[in-house]
């Protein structure tokens, strides 16, 4: 609040909220945040600056990095471009941060992009659109499963399940549009039909329009691409008005508030995310497991809640940094930090086992990956 | 055949929900000569302080009637405190009051009731109606009914209530009133705290469909703008045409042309009607504001 006050009024404060632990008397090693606390990203952003607070306390109890605190720098960008590179601005200029973490929206993540390469300070987004590891940059890495792997993860699965006439529906804004093209260029490529393309502005509240033209378009299936509230109402609305076919979705309809905006609608509902929502997917034996597990266990005593996978990137953004960061010999300069997180090699997170190289600034893999269906009220995985 | 029937029902659905908040445009208008640029807000708190009333174990026709009730009381009490303080009522000073009053609603919203979108339960759960090959959802009956009888309400407010005659009495003529024994400063309070009643109804209304969330209420207030400017500002069964027409506009617009442009369209309409004919449609010379 504080900071969305300062924000909106000019911006005459220039600190935001800080994360210190004074436990360990050295000069602090400062990361910047820039998340969404408000505008349309706010569900996002909030889980994101949870965890970073819960996981900075830990890391600082235990010591901190090689002697010295982490101190975690959040700035609000409101989901929005300009508020952001202010933000990015202020973080790098008044507090001399040596890395970035965010931004939680893939529009805001690429319009900070000129202060990051002014700066050279390595940036870590929690936005998941493709275009920001595409659109290749040595500083800038991303956590979330990115489009290029999630698209045609689903599209095997339609098709598998003997679905290839395919009516397509994704929002006008960063994560819908770059989906769309992730998913046209991939159909083409595995044989698959988009009998019928259809786009919404994220906001709109009613989808009559396309649902109809879809429904008589010949679609065995309905594919929707899409990061925003709208996807609850899309999911009722097909169902009410008769679409009798199976509905599946991206990571980015991995939210309760699916579930409960669409009701019984949602049952059957299928996407794919990473295994977070249902930690045995990865194997009750394996060390991602635990970590997953551990996290939800101490996420739930803290806040109530189970973490969202959002948390999750936020989670595998700040240890990135982190770890890379405690891998560091001599001086900790934002290029030495930038080098160690490209080096990041089977680092096991909760999106999955990052392993960075010089092209690949994701370092996801399709193993990473899981199909869920809503039943009862709550994901299951398919097998 | 069936796809047309299938756009003029959603159309008309969301030009009902349009209707509602150009309803309290006028309202507000024909009180004071400003524009409430908060009107969207009392939109947004109608469905956030349903879902709220829901979740304390309220039945949900109790949970909407208490929500709509505190909306107005909120609407009430916003121009009590914020509006009439201002001296002579100038019309432009309430309107920058209003949008700032706006940004304290959203983020008193966003600070009581979380950044995540909320839910509410269909008032009748069940599959939708069929009709010629088109599909009219349950809640989209209750989203018409209410509306009716809301601006059949306002009617009968109006025109047969010695309360809504005072009303109509200080938008004409507000000295006049005032000599007659009028309290008009009343009448400006009932103006917003029945404008937000309004714009709560229809928040509350389409809950169920979109859910909602502490952000929504900018967008609806272009729309419910648009629509009363389009029926002509201050004639509430004009607004109510205005409401009907844009929804009807933007959801054949989705349906024929490109649903990109749907947003579009409602400033589309609001830059014609301003240049072409800036009483509105159904405005007539502006004498009778209500």
């Amino acid at each position: 609040m504080a900071t969305a006050l300062a924000v909106t009024l000019g911006g005459c404060s220039p600190k935001a909220q800080t994360v210190e632990q004074p436990a360990v008397k050295a000069e602090p090693i400062k990361i910047g945040a820039i998340v969404s606390l408000t505008g349309t990203y706010a569900g996002l952003g909030d889980p994101e600056k949870k965890t970073i607070e819960m996981e900075v306390a830990r890391i600082n109890e235990a010591g901190g990095i090689n002697g010295r605190p982490v101190e975690v720098i959040f700035e609000d960008d409101a989901t929005d471009e300009a508020k952001a590179v202010t933000a990015a601005t202020r973080l790098i200029d008044q507090d001399g941060v040596i890395a970035l973490i965010g931004a939680t929206g893939s529009g805001q993540t690429m319009a900070v992009r000129g202060e990051v390469d002014r700066a050279k300070i390595p940036q870590v987004s929690l936005a998941g659109a493709t275009a920001i590891t595409k659109i290749f940059d040595p500083l800038v890495f991303a956590t979330p499963w990115s489009n290029t792997i999630v698209a045609p993860f689903t599209l095997e699965a339609l098709k598998k399940a003997g679905l290839t006439k395919v009516g397509l529906i994704t929002d006008s804004g960063g994560f819908g549009k770059d989906g769309r093209e992730v998913v046209k260029a991939e159909a083409a490529k595995q044989g698959i039909d988009i009998v019928s393309d259809q786009t919404f502005n994220p906001g709109d509240t009613d989808m009559t329009a396309q649902l109809t033209k879809i429904k008589n378009s010949g679609a065995q299936v309905l594919l929707m691409w899409t990061a925003g509230a709208e996807a609850a109402t899309i999911v009722k609305s097909a169902d009410q008005l008769g679409l009798d076919m199976p509905v599946y979705g991206s990571h980015g309809n991995a939210r309760k508030e699916l579930i409960d905006g669409a009701g019984p609608a949602a049952e059957g509902f299928r996407f794919a995310a990473g295994k977070i929502l249902v930690p045995a997917a990865y194997g009750v034996d394996t060390d991602a497991y635990k970590v997953a597990t551990d996290f939800v266990t101490r996420y739930k005593a803290a806040y109530g809640d189970a973490p969202s996978t959002f948390a999750g990137h936020a989670y595998d953004a700040l240890y990135l940094i982190t770890e890379a960061a405690s891998r560091v010999q001599g001086d900790l300069t934002p290029a030495a930090l930038r080098d160690e997180i490209e080096k990041t090699n089977g680092f096991v997170g909760i999106g999955g086992t990052f392993t960075m190289s010089p092209t690949d600034h994701n370092g996801l893999s399709v193993n990473d990956l899981t199909m869920y269906e809503v039943k009862d009220g709550t994901w299951q995985t398919v097998k | 055949m069936a796809e047309l029937l299938q756009f003029v029902i959603a159309g008309l659905k969301s030009g009902s929900i349009y209707a509602l908040v150009a309803l309290g445009f006028t309202i507000v208008y024909a009180a004071t000569g400003a524009i409430n640029f908060a009107q969207g807000e009392f939109y947004m708190l109608g469905g956030m302080l349903g879902v709220w009333f829901v979740s304390l174990g309220l039945p949900v026709p109790v949970a909407a009637l208490c929500a709509v009730v505190s909306a107005a009381a909120a609407g009430a009490l916003f121009e009590l405190a914020a509006v009439r303080p201002i001296a002579g009522g100038d019309p432009l000073r309430i309107i920058i009051v209003t949008i700032g009053g706006s940004v304290v609603l959203r983020q008193l919203a966003l600070h009581l009731f979380g950044p995540d979108e909320l839910t509410l339960a269909s008032f009748t759960p069940g599959p939708s109606i069929r009709l010629f090959g088109a599909a009219i959802e349950r809640q989209t009956l209750w989203i018409w009914a209410l509306t009716l009888v809301a601006v059949v309400g306002l009617v009968i407010l109006y025109r047969r209530t010695a309360f809504g005659k005072a009303m109509r009495a200080t938008s004409l003529r507000r000295d006049a009133a005032r000599l007659v024994g009028i309290d008009a400063r009343a009448m400006v309070t009932a103006s917003f705290a029945l404008a937000a009643g309004l714009g709560a109804l229809a928040g509350l209304a389409v809950t169920p469909l979109t859910q909602t969330a502490f952000d929504v209420g900018a967008g609806i207030g272009v729309k419910g703008f648009s629509a009363a400017i389009l029926g002509g500002l201050g004639n509430p069964i004009a607004a109510v045409g205005g409401g009907l027409v844009l929804g009807l506009l933007e959801s054949l617009a989705a349906g024929y042309l490109d649903p990109i442009y749907k947003d579009a369209i409602s400033l589309i309409v609001l830059l014609a009607v301003l240049f072409l004919r800036p009483q509105g449609l159904l405005g007539g010379s502006g004498k009778e504001k209500v």
